[in-house]
């Protein structure tokens, strides 16, 4: 990978040179939070941004979206794309780019790639900012703290200038012609080096870092604890609208006002959305908070990573701030941690 | 060879009839907001009967019924089940006809409420004979929902064309803030103030949280609703939990399950 130096001075002329090509996505002020949103100039952008509200899947995976439109008479089927515009995610962190490296692997390269996401994603390029964690991240511990791949650009704060690692010839270009990058002296690649251990000891240390989670979520899958934690969920979604790798849909016939044509549309769904296992006939066999709950924790800490080698969640703790009946992964460890301690039932 | 040409039946368009009960005629008003595809609609349907638009008696036939208001005379009652048995759907539109809504407020206080309005006589023969408000699934079944205060135009519309052309979609029971987060604006509670979107209905598109304002929980309590964890987050928040209660009380106040949840 290639890495080269810019100050911090230079990313006003690095975001106007995106901004003439490109539609640039960047984190905003949102009441007291932050939302990625489509900006028009370097000034709107809250680089200094903990966490948002929804994470960037909104971008690849809209919310609503129509897959083909049909004519309610003659059953022809039209196909529908949106159409799809040059994008840069400016400043996204290290937990969503691995986000949507998790969400790659089930839309665009998996046997059969989704159309509507792999134009988007393809279309979109990425830079990414380092952070540091807030109270409610937990990212190191699935190893989400560092974004791999995933990216074109990732500016590494080091003090008033960033180690910009480049991994996309797209955006080399333009960061050369608008910044003037330089090859890192010892001082700042010493300085990146401090960087990446505040970082690392500024994790909240009550969040228990536990071994063999997969197999701990099978080894209690039958404990009360799944109860008490179910019990108190709201059926509310918020937690799934929130997660940057929650990517269940529900497909959707919709007709126009006339009745004489429709759409095939794809809207977000989840898992603990109390109708999502309701089966023909009316059976529901995910009936209540326990089960659904549970289901949900087993997909994000157990059962993709059987599938994919790499948990589904990435520690980004928006769930931890979204769910007010506090269920989220940090509770989970909690419940590990707990029946570990040496005076544990 | 013939020149035979099958040309498809083409059915008649369903019959459908407006009924008004107990309400303030403003979903119905709702149905007429549609304005550039109010003939579109009308188009697909053939429309018998609606006091908002002819003072034509209702007819004996029809296909399609769509009621607004609450059931709040003996009378209504016998509307509600001569209209079920010639409909093959029923459509309950607006907050008072599925959750009897304002009007269901004055339960159990029925003749207290109609002597202060009324005096010592009560209310006039013309009201008819006044009973505890109610939806209307509490008298006939309900094929049909089109909640909110008031309803949406084009929630209605979809509605409508699923009553008349079918539809296998399930009415949905989660609750708003899945739905509010799509806006992308932080929580009420964050800030201590009260929010009923945590046991309401979804499907509105949580629009009045999406212009700062709290939802007053019009869609009515979701029949998933966890009552119980909700009370618990306002008290984790800040907010006061019979505020919660009796701000529950607006849209919800004869839903058995609001009782059920308070003897908990």
């Amino acid at each position: 990978m290639l890495y080269r130096v810019i100050d911090a001075s230079e990313l006003p002329s690095l975001v106007s040179a995106f901004l003439e090509t490109y539609e640039v996505i960047a984190p905003v002020k949102s009441g007291m939070s932050h939302a990625y949103s489509t900006v028009e100039s370097f000034e709107e952008i809250a680089l200094d941004y903990t966490t948002t509200i929804t994470p960037l899947k909104k971008l690849f995976l809209p919310v609503r979206e129509t897959l083909l439109t049909f004519d309610t008479e003659t059953n022809d089927v039209t196909e529908y794309s949106e159409p799809v515009v040059p994008r840069v995610v400016f400043g996204a962190h290290a937990c969503d780019i691995n986000a949507l490296n998790s969400l790659d692997l089930v839309f665009r390269d998996g046997p059969y790639p989704d159309p509507y996401y792999t134009a988007r994603r393809n279309a979109t390029l990425i830079v990414g900012i380092s952070c540091m964690p807030t109270d409610t991240c937990f990212c190191h511990l699935w190893g989400s703290d560092e974004a791999r791949f995933g990216y074109d650009l990732f500016l590494q704060d080091i003090g008033g200038k960033y180690l910009v690692s480049i991994s996309s010839v797209e955006a080399a270009n333009i960061l050369e012609a608008a910044c003037s990058p330089r090859e890192a002296t010892d001082e700042e690649r010493a300085e990146f080096r401090h960087v990446t251990r505040r970082r690392q000891e500024a994790f909240n240390k009550e969040i228990p870092d536990i071994q063999e989670v997969a197999m701990l979520m099978d080894a209690f899958h039958s404990d009360p604890f799944w109860e008490e934690l179910g019990a108190r969920c709201l059926s509310c979604t918020a937690c799934a609208s929130a997660c940057p790798t929650c990517y269940c849909f529900d497909i959707r016939d919709v007709r126009t006002p006339d009745g004489k044509h429709g759409s095939r549309e794809r809207v977000w769904d989840c898992c603990t959305n109390p109708q999502f296992a309701v089966v023909a006939g009316g059976h529901n066999f995910r009936p209540d908070g326990r089960n659904r709950v549970r289901h949900r924790m087993y997909h994000k800490l157990n059962g993709f990573l059987a599938t994919h080698d790499r948990m589904l969640c990435v520690g980004c703790g928006r769930c931890v701030r979204a769910c007010k009946a506090n269920i989220n992964p940090i509770e989970v460890l909690k419940f590990f941690e707990r029946k570990g301690a040496d005076d544990a039932e | 060879m013939s020149n035979l040409e099958f040309e498809r039946e083409r059915p008649a368009a369903p019959r459908v009839v407006v009924v008004g009960l107990a309400s303030c005629f403003g979903c119905q008003l709702q149905i007429t907001n549609a304005e550039p595809y109010l003939l579109d609609v009308l188009g697909q349907i053939d429309l018998r009967y609606w006091q908002l638009a002819s003072s034509d008696p209702m007819p004996e036939e029809f296909d399609v019924a769509v009621i607004e208001g609450a059931a709040t005379t003996a009378e209504d009652i016998e509307t509600l089940k001569a209209v079920r048995k010639k409909a093959s759907a029923v459509i309950a539109v607006g907050a008072c006809a599925t959750t009897a809504g304002i009007p269901g407020m004055a339960a159990g206080n029925v003749e207290a409420g109609a002597a202060a309005v009324y005096g010592e006589a009560g209310a006039p023969e013309a009201c008819g004979e006044l009973i505890d408000p109610a939806p209307i699934s509490a008298y006939i079944d309900v094929d049909f929902e089109v909640l909110c205060c008031p309803i949406d135009t084009f929630a209605f519309i979809d509605v409508l064309q699923r009553a008349i052309y079918g539809s296998n979609r399930l009415p949905q029971t989660a609750t708003l803030c899945g739905e509010c987060k799509h806006n992308d604006r932080g929580c009420f509670f964050g800030r201590g103030v009260l929010c009923l979107g945590l046991v309401t209905r979804c499907g509105c598109g949580a629009r009045c949280t999406s212009l700062g304002r709290p939802c007053n929980g019009c869609a009515g309590l979701s029949p998933d609703a966890n009552v119980a964890a909700a009370r618990a987050v306002c008290a984790e928040s800040g907010v006061s939990v019979t505020a919660f209660d009796e701000a529950l009380q607006m849209f919800n106040y004869v839903n058995p399950a609001l009782s059920e949840a308070s003897e908990e």
